[in-house]
């Protein structure tokens, strides 16, 4: 108005301007939001009904020595450019990042071992139960009832694998905590966390804003997990697939096998993925170079060597190799792993696995050590630095996350 | 009804400043609001385009003789000779020059796109406004675009403040 040198404002229409901003990535749908009032009125109502583009291309949110403890980079793919994000208490390079949603949550451990889920564009962190109320653990408190120690337990259904043994708050996360999922039950049934934790990476889950843990025993050794028809499936770094029912009265989950074990390959990591063409698709990320002792040690080191895609044949208990990947992208990582189509997110590059370190001993133990990341092209196994030179601090190790501005009620999920 | 002996049937498509333009009925139905009309027998005569003036309606003319499928009898000795692939990147090629135009026909393309349900016309006009916001600061923008920041300079630094860091 002040301006005098403007001489018309074309308006669009608000729908039209919604269509529009429906396309962006997060960043530039912020700053067009902030442009002018009408641009910020068709932002506020993509936004407040959840119809800005919610295919975002998956940006590594890690952190940096050079930053302060609070603050993390969101790395966009489709920019090739970090942003600054500060983050709420406890401070986000404390933490071990165990989990991220295609939902935008990150699952986190702080330094007392303690789990959240924290939404790094709105800032929103809700407090998950007590690691405590996880069957291996119990709090150790000292006469004035001050926490002080957890005692973990080392025991599955059927094996006691190691003598209890008392563990400073923050030591904890590196033996217990593998991977976290979170899952939106079918129906308005709330949200749930899952955890695959030690001992021999078994899985307990909770219901966001429940008081508990459940423990899901007997079986073990589960590397990924996702969600479908309402049925979460799990698979073992043998290639099992096992189906739960979460919705079902708790704590019993009812199981079945979906898929029993094809293989024992013993230097792999197992992924398990709905490809968007229906599929279900079981991803072995193998192990190239490595040196990998029985305990964590600073010499110890893997990196990934191939990665294959096997569509899973339920009916036939068979997996079939696949090479019918072109045009899609694979995320993998402590991310809820992904398959995403290169059409509709045209930064990535089709036929290619951009991976993050999980490795469960080797991310947590040894916080300092090298991380195993890059875009790997599945045609030849060649691979590629994500970012260059590498900004990144080992520690937490990066993570995938997809940006998300929606803010999740969970008051209503009890 | 429009002729038909011609072998072609030709629609007129009136602007509100009072231009008339007769065009081929495949042209116009690249329209999916002049399709309509016509699939419902409301075209007789000719079609009164409200809102769009001369001026726009013949690029948009012009855009939808350009894109309409070539598969009649003029069109098919092109599509012989011509790979698919090749065809489209021409294709390309001229709604790139189509759209280097400026910012206020831009809009008034978008609009008439999206009243007359044009999908290639509104997805080329808006990518290309996308394209201009994409990566760019709010000064650029706001320049880029001549839109007004009419905010109070308390207002925008709220705003501003609430997603500080996709500003950096």
């Amino acid at each position: 108005m002040e301006d005098g040198r403007i001489q018309t404002t074309p308006n669009l229409p608000q729908d039209i301007l919604m269509a529009i901003f429906a396309a962006f990535e997060i960043p530039d749908l912020l700053r067009a939001g902030s442009v002018c009032s009408s641009w910020r009125s068709a932002y506020e109502t993509l936004r407040n009904h959840g119809l800005y583009n919610q295919s975002q291309t998956p940006c590594l949110l890690y952190t940096s020595e050079s930053d302060g403890e609070s603050t993390a980079r969101l790395y966009s793919l489709v920019e090739k450019k970090a942003y600054r994000l500060t983050l709420p208490d406890p401070p986000i390079r404390t933490r071990s990042l165990i989990g991220s949603s295609p939902q935008g949550l990150l699952v986190t451990a702080d330094d007392r071992s303690e789990m959240h889920l924290l939404n790094p564009i709105t800032g929103q962190q809700i407090a998950l139960p007590s690691v405590i109320t996880i069957r291996q653990v119990s709090p150790i408190y000292d006469d004035s009832g001050i926490l002080r120690m957890y005692r973990y337990s080392a025991h599955t259904r059927h094996t006691v694998l190691a003598l209890p043994a008392n563990l400073a708050l923050s030591e904890l996360r590196h033996q217990l905590h593998h991977k976290a999922f979170v899952f939106s039950l079918s129906g308005g049934g709330g949200h749930i966390v899952v955890l695959i934790h030690n001992p021999s990476c078994q899985l307990s889950f909770a219901r966001v804003g429940a008081e508990s843990w459940t423990w899901l025993p007997p079986h073990t050794s589960y590397d990924d997990c996702m969600y479908k028809d309402g049925l979460m499936h799990a698979v073992t770094s043998k290639g099992e697939i096992h189906g739960f029912d979460l919705a079902s009265p708790a704590p019993v989950a009812t199981m079945k096998i979906i898929m029993e074990g094809p293989m024992t390959y013993r230097y792999l990591r197992m992924y398990i993925i709905q490809a968007p063409w229906g599929d279900l698709l079981q991803v072995w990320r193998k192990f190239g170079d490595r040196d990998l002792g029985d305990t964590p040690r600073s010499s110890v080191f893997w990196t990934t060597g191939k990665i294959r895609v096997y569509k899973v044949d339920a009916v036939a208990n068979e997996l079939e190799r696949t090479s019918c990947l072109r045009g899609h992208a694979l995320f993998l990582g402590h991310n809820q792993s992904l398959c995403l189509s290169t059409e509709e997110y045209p930064a990535l590059k089709a036929n290619h696995a951009y991976f993050t370190d999980d490795c469960k001993y080797w991310t947590m133990g040894l916080q300092n050590n090298r991380r195993d990341m890059g875009i790997l092209n599945l045609d030849d196994n060649s691979s590629e630095e994500l970012v260059s030179p590498h900004l990144w601090s080992n520690r937490p190790a990066p993570i995938w996350i997809t940006p998300n501005l929606r803010e999740i009620n969970f008051n209503l999920d009890n | 009804m429009a002729t038909r002996e011609a072998g072609k049937k030709m629609i007129m498509l009136k602007s509100p400043d009072g231009m008339e333009f007769e065009v081929e009925e495949a042209v116009a139905m690249e329209s999916q609001t002049i399709r309509k009309m016509i699939e419902d027998d409301c075209a007789d005569t000719a079609i009164l385009i409200p809102n769009i003036n001369s001026k726009i309606l013949s690029r948009v003319i012009e855009y939808c003789n350009k894109h309409v499928p070539t598969t009649g009898a003029t069109g098919a000795a092109a599509s012989d000779t011509v790979a698919p692939a090749a065809l489209a990147e021409d294709l390309k090629i001229w709604d790139a020059e189509f759209i280097k135009v400026n910012r206020a026909t831009r809009f008034d393309l978008i609009q008439a796109a999206s009243y007359l349900n044009i999908k290639g016309l509104l997805d080329l006009t808006s990518q290309t406004t996308i394209d201009t916001i994409s990566d760019n600061s709010l000064e650029e923008i706001r320049s880029f675009l001549s839109t007004k920041n009419d905010y109070l300079p308390e207002e925008e630094q709220t705003i501003r403040r609430e997603n500080q860091w996709a500003f950096q």
